[in-house]
């Protein structure tokens, strides 16, 4: 299995939507699309594969709503937002294939982004500890002497 | 017939290691069979994606997860096969020393009360609560001595729900600013707090050194094998002795028994050498034998060992066995600290506690303690404990767990469950584990009066962060579901009666000469308090009983 480098680019995009950066770094300068990339390529089952057509169906939105030839990739944040507020309420404009649905498919997006970028950087999602560092969260388990 | 043992263990989680070392040390040639491995502090990392607080991809402790399945009946009845990192499989941690191992050393002894639900409140309809055969008095010795022996930290003045003769072997956890923050908000209520028992070392104790805090606490291995159970004291006590045998990666089939029916062995699959991936089916056998292998596998096993003249299971003379299944209903009220109190971001962080509720609430059967909750994993507290308005996603959400990470405060408490025949283990019909064995069977769901309780602990846990000064509270209603978990307890209930459960008094099986069971099965309730010192103090208990018996 491997993404297209059409759908590679949505997925960047999608994940800059859902973490984006601020004074803080967002999804991908903590790499969260290394993570997310990692789950669904790692995972061969069919929810992993299913998940990826989501990538196409997510650029088959944005030209529906802007036109020929406006991927997601290509549009305004704001238009972006717009289109990803739509599929979590559900509110698809095209048909998305089964068992494809277009707010699971968003909804479980958002929670592998999450999981990458808050979870330990050994993960792959949070480099250099970018979100712990936003929240003044750090483990310090380093112990004075070694346990057994 | 000659033996190589004295007594079989079967599980070397909390209670199997203090068998172990009372046993070993007390002159008893013991074999101790663990389906875990014996794990090093690095072979269980800081995976925040796969821990017991949050298996979403497995966790660390597990053996061989996808061989070892379990059946879940949801509430249409409908079959669910799950495997271990799925909450409906009811995981406890499969490693020598148990759930222990990644615990967070909550430390209670039950409430006097606990021991006698049914004459204290009656027995509700559909549900079959009923009073220990024992009572407060009989454990107080074994609990101060799992205090000591296992070292707990705790608040001897201030801990005034169950009577205690000597103080704890170890000062109490600091407090945070949050919890002396709950503490005032408490006093304005009336309501009297102090700082609960945990199972750390608050300073060096017993060879091992102190906590430091670290912000990776429950559902962790410790750094600096602060976090005690019997992995690290009893259990190193009976392998130096010279008189345990540790086998892990054993897994019990069967418990054998003799023309007469009495327990004489056990059998196991279990490494051909220490490290080879091949198993081979061994028997052991030993005057004594003890189960003690989780709520759970411990039911399964005994229906596993069906005999002709115990055909529906060891133990199920009177139909209690696998029945009974309690954990904790866990209300849970969240909010938010003023901007002027921070939280510390210390572990373990549980340092401020009530039992002002466990009894004594009008109209409502029994009750929980509340404490404030463990130093929180970022990921965690995205999934669990943002304002339920806040966008799920964007710059919206990023800027909340920014604001907001440092300010969330939660206040919970595992409610004394109203037990229900119907809430129960039997043997899948269909499905097997990889040895060809049929897989633990879970059906049933919450009495209605252990939601009604779990409603009203919820009120009270709001009111305590409202009375605080938490400028936001919120939290979700009770539902009824099958409870277990981390606190499973109550498939081998004891009882005086044969007619009324499956062991006597002491976890002797009603019947049986010398089998035992001893872990939260016994319990026939399960307080309102987090359970492990009670099942320490039973398995002190029933090991000195056999080292009293002839």
């Amino acid at each position: 299995m491997s993404l297209t480098p059409s759908q590679l680019t949505a997925l960047r995009s999608l994940l800059d939507r859902i973490i984006p950066a601020d004074d803080f770094p967002g999804a991908l300068a903590a790499g969260t699309d290394t993570y997310v990339l990692r789950h669904l390529l790692g995972d061969g089952s069919l929810g992993t594969n299913v998940l990826l057509l989501g990538f196409s169906q997510l650029d088959a939105e944005s030209v529906a709503r802007h036109g020929p030839h406006q991927t997601f990739a290509t549009l305004l944040p704001t238009q972006q937002d717009a289109l990803l507020a739509d599929l979590a309420a559900a509110r698809p404009m095209t048909p998305w294939p089964p068992p494809l649905a277009a707010a699971p498919w968003f909804h479980r997006l958002v929670e592998l982004a999450h999981e990458g970028f808050y979870a330990d950087p050994a993960n792959g999602g949070n480099r250099d500890a970018a979100s712990w560092g936003m929240l003044g969260y750090a483990p310090r388990t380093t112990p004075e002497r070694a346990a057994p | 017939m000659t033996s190589d043992h004295d007594v079989i263990i079967v599980g070397a989680g909390l209670a199997g290691g203090i068998l172990a070392g009372v046993l070993a040390e007390g002159g008893r040639r013991v074999l101790l069979l663990e389906r875990g491995r014996s794990l090093a502090y690095s072979e269980i990392p800081g995976d925040h994606l796969r821990n017991h607080r949050l298996t979403l991809y497995g966790d660390h402790t597990t053996p061989d997860p996808a061989g070892h399945p379990r059946v879940f009946i949801d509430g249409a009845g409908v079959p669910h096969t799950v495997l271990p990192h799925d909450a409906r499989y009811q995981l406890n941690a499969f490693t020598v020393g148990g759930g222990a191992r990644v615990w967070g050393m909550q430390a209670w002894r039950f409430h006097p009360d606990d021991f006698r639900m049914a004459t204290r409140y009656g027995v509700a309809d559909g549900s079959s609560l009923a009073d220990w055969p024992i009572g407060y008095a009989d454990l107080a010795p074994f609990y101060e001595r799992a205090e000591h022996e296992i070292g707990v930290a705790g608040d001897h003045a201030g801990t005034t729900h169950a009577p205690r003769a000597r103080d704890f072997p170890l000062p109490p956890v600091p407090r945070s600013p949050s919890a002396e923050w709950l503490a005032r908000g408490a006093d304005h209520l009336g309501w009297r707090t102090f700082t609960p028992p945990l199972a750390v070392n608050t300073r060096p104790y017993l060879g091992r050194g102190a906590c430091i805090q670290c912000a990776q606490c429950i559902g962790f291995a410790c750094p600096t094998d602060a976090k005690n159970g019997s992995h690290n004291t009893l259990l190193p006590r009976a392998l130096a002795s010279g008189r345990c045998t540790l086998v892990t990666r054993a897994h019990a089939s069967r418990v054998l028994t003799d023309g007469s029916g009495q327990a004489i062995g056990v059998e196991y699959f279990a490494p051909t050498t220490t490290d080879s991936a091949t198993l081979e089916r061994r028997t052991a056998r030993a005057r004594t034998i003890i189960v003690s292998s989780g709520a759970i596998e411990s039911a399964r096993l005994l229906l596993l060992s069906a005999s002709p003249l115990q055909p529906h299971g060891l133990g199920n003379h009177s139909d209690h066995l696998g029945r009974h299944v309690q954990g904790h209903a866990y209300p849970i009220a969240y909010g938010l600290l003023p901007p002027d109190v921070e939280s510390s971001l210390l572990g373990p962080g549980v340092s401020v506690a009530t039992t002002q509720f466990n009894h004594g609430n009008p109209g409502i059967i029994g009750g929980a303690m509340l404490a404030n909750d463990f130093v929180k994993l970022p990921l965690i507290f995205w999934r669990q404990s943002l304002p339920p308005d806040t966008p799920r996603w964007g710059l919206a959400n990023k800027r909340a767990m920014r604001d907001l990470f440092r300010r969330g405060i939660d206040v919970r408490g595992p409610v004394q469950e109203i037990p229900s025949p119907d809430s129960r283990v039997t043997l899948d019909p269909a499905v097997r584990d990889t040895f060809g064995l049929p897989v633990a069977r879970l059906s049933g769901t919450t009495h209605p009066e252990t939601v009604r309780t779990a409603e009203f602990m919820r009120a009270r846990a709001e009111e305590w962060l409202r009375a605080s000064g938490a400028e936001r509270v919120w939290s979700w209603p009770a539902e009824k579901k099958f409870s277990a978990g981390q606190h499973q307890a109550g498939t081998c209930r004891m009882s005086a009666d044969p007619r009324d459960g499956v062991t006597d008094p002491f976890g002797r099986v009603h019947g049986h000469d010398h089998l035992f069971v001893c872990d939260g099965s016994l319990h026939v309730t399960n307080g309102g308090f987090n359970p492990a010192l009670t099942i320490m103090a039973l398995a002190f208990r029933t090991a000195e009983h056999l080292l009293a018996s002839p």
